[in-house]
């Protein structure tokens, strides 16, 4: 099942050579004088246990008979299968014309392509060895989009040569993307206005980041030319959608660490119609109005967007989905899925769900949906949901992670 | 001073699996204690490396191992001089491997140890939270490597790769960890680690 990804292999150590001789000087070059991406957090002031640390993701597939299927609760009428496994480490779902899911991945560097045969599902990788290739997104003719940390890759015509995709249209130049690797795990869409949307997240966990190419939302024309600036202050947004009704963005935003169990709180966010560029506080200004305890300003919070809503300390919040397939009640058109893959720097542990937000006016109530795999009494957890992904027929695929599987909730019940 | 030019200088066994292998293609099902065997030639025979910048696999966390080896295999943590040893590894190989390595008891190398970098090193552990993650001890946890007993001169190398982005498929909490060390950080943190 595996092919392997050659492109540009030789390209890549050139450029390993390469920036080890620019080595130090390099590191900082983004930063002018006066801002630098070292962490200001302190962990003593947040009271916090300083042993918490980052879940390991494991590199190696769960068995089939160890994925927590059996865990996962939903509302009455909705059940869970398992769609898909066998794809470690596997993440963002997007959708080709002809029903092929990829998924993106992070460490393991790993594209997949998960066809459906006679109700059978088949993994294949169609591209390997990248640099965490998170961002993924179908363009125009189906072609596939394929954003690893440091480059930019088209797949014309994917889906008629799965087993032999050949080379990408390199795309990296054109895009021109920041290096740095902190939080620049990317995420990217098209949106109604066929523009690609891309993150470039904060280089730190808190710092003063250079907000000319930090903690921003972009977007691009789809060849790389015509970039603008959809929002800043965005610590590290990997999930966005637009709202079906209003075509407004809608984003989630992880908060910072090691200011307290308690927060700041994760934040769903909207870009109203003509707010485009706005301000949505990093690294001065947290959740519902929260001066940063490290970095300070005056009036940390003056002119910068409230969020529509909060979503929970350090739970994690990544893909977001608006469903509008017409197998769920009526209750839930139009309501955004929020994957949560749940917290590492909070004792309690929290998340590691799948949320509702229901959106009116610019702000969102959030609701349980799917719960289960967090055990809160033995504070433990047993997957970590990352991506949504609506299917034809208007059931909901979700990415677990940490299983390399990936669940159909469909909904069987009255309507 | 790259990843490819790096020098080693294999002992004689792993000279042996070195030419055994380019000879032989790539070793298909070799039994577990052979490809320990090969490992060894470089990484030690008890684990316990003993060539420059070759670091010691005694003691690691299996997880740790696990990961890196898939890492490897999968070419996101390309390492050259390994390429030949894990490009066929089976999954069930790279989970014996690691639990053979995680069994071995780690032993600081032959390197002096610099006292007053050591205190330097723990001090600057200290504010950068290497703890947290790497354990107190610095035995490591999971994905987190052992840096106690490692070799000095790989925990510099390493730490120089992460710090100019040149360790392909690095952790990115790691890469965060180390942002802005100097070189004199870097020594001090090495021969701090080294000494626990
Ligand atoms: C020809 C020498 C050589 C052989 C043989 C070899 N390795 Fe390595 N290995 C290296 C070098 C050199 C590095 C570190 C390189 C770097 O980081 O750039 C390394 C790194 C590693 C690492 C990462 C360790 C860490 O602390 O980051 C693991 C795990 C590993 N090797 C396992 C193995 C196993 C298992 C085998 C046998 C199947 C093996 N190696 C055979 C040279 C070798
Ligand atoms: C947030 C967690 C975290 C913190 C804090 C952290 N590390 Fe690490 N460290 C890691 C992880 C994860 C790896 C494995 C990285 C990889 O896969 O690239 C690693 C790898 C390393 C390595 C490479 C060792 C090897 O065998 O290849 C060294 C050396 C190291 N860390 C030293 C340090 C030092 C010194 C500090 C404090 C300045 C520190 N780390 C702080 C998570 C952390």
């Amino acid at each position: 099942m595996t092919h392997r990804f050659s492109a540009g292999r030789t390209t890549l150590l050139a450029g390993a050579v390469g920036s080890l001789i620019l080595a130090s000087s390099a590191v900082f070059a983004q930063q002018p004088p006066g801002l630098s991406p070292l962490d200001k957090s302190n962990p003593k002031a947040s009271k916090q246990d300083g042993n918490l640390k980052p879940h390991a993701t494991p590199s190696l597939a769960t068995p089939a008979e160890k994925i927590p299927i059996d865990k996962l609760k939903l509302p009455a009428g909705f059940k869970a299968e398992i769609w898909s496994h066998g794809h470690p480490g596997g993440r963002t779902m997007v959708m080709g014309p002809k029903g092929t899911v990829f998924m993106g991945s992070r460490i393991i560097g790993r594209v997949y392509a998960i066809t459906d045969k006679n109700g059978k599902r088949e993994v294949k990788i169609i591209a390997q060895g990248l640099t965490q290739p998170n961002g993924l997104a179908i363009g125009k003719d189906g072609a596939l989009y394929v954003l690893a940390i440091n480059r930019v890759l088209r797949y014309d015509n994917i889906e008629d040569k799965l087993d032999n995709p050949g080379d990408p249209v390199e795309l990296t130049k054109e895009f021109n993307l920041p290096p740095e690797i902190h939080h620049n795990w990317k995420y990217a869409d098209f949106g109604p206005d066929g523009k690609l949307y891309i993150q470039v997240g904060a280089n730190c966990n808190i710092c003063e980041i250079n907000p000319g190419v930090h903690g921003q939302i972009r977007r691009y024309n789809a060849d790389g030319s015509g970039m603008e600036i959809v929002a800043r202050g965005v610590r590290n947004t990997v999930g966005f959608d637009w709202h079906p009704v209003t075509k407004e963005l809608w984003f989630t935003d992880n908060g910072r660490d090691w200011a307290g169990d308690a927060g700041p709180e994760d934040e769903l966010n909207r870009v109203a119609k003509g707010q485009e560029g706005a301000n949505y506080g990093f690294p001065y200004c947290h959740a519902n109005g929260i001066p940063d305890p490290d970095v300070k300003r005056p009036s940390p919070c003056a002119g910068v967007v409230m969020p529509a809503a909060l979503t929970g300390p350090h739970s994690a919040g990544m893909g977001i989905k608006f469903y509008t397939g017409e197998m769920f009640p009526k209750a839930y058109q139009n309501v955004a899925f929020i994957a949560r893959r749940g917290s590492w720097n909070k004792a309690d542990k929290y998340g590691y769900d799948v949320v509702l937000a229901r959106t009116s006016d610019g702000k969102a109530k959030i609701e349980p949906f799917l719960t289960g795999l967090l055990d809160q009494k033995k504070n433990e957890f047993y997957g970590r949901p990352t991506y949504l992904l609506q299917m034809k027929d208007g059931s909901m695929l979700v990415s677990d992670e940490q299983n390399g599987a990936i669940y159909r909730i469909s909904y069987s019940g009255k309507k | 001073m790259n990843g490819l030019k790096r020098q080693w200088r294999p002992s004689a066994v792993g000279l042996a699996a070195v030419l055994i292998l380019s000879s032989a293609a790539v070793a298909q099902n070799l039994p577990l204690t052979e490809r320990i065997q090969q490992c060894g030639g470089c990484h030690g025979e008890d684990g316990n490396s003993q060539i420059e910048k070759v670091p010691s696999l005694a003691g690691q966390p299996e997880f740790f191992t696990i990961n890196q080896l898939v890492l490897m295999r999968e070419g996101v943590r390309r390492i050259e001089a390994m390429m030949p040893f894990v490009n066929d590894l089976k999954d069930e190989d790279i989970l014996a491997l690691a639990k053979h390595f995680a069994s071995l008891p780690p032993k600081r190398s032959e390197e002096a140890v610099d006292p007053a970098l050591v205190n330097r090193g723990a001090e600057i552990a200290e504010a950068r939270r290497c703890a947290s993650c790497h354990l107190p001890s610095l035995a490591g946890q999971e994905q987190m490597p052992r840096l106690a007993k490692q070799r000095i001169d790989y925990m510099i190398y390493a730490l120089k790769s992460y710090l100019t982005d040149s360790r392909t498929g690095a952790d990115t909490a790691m890469t965060a960890a180390i942002l802005g060390a100097s070189d004199a950080d870097i020594a001090a943190l090495a021969h701090y680690a080294a000494s626990r």
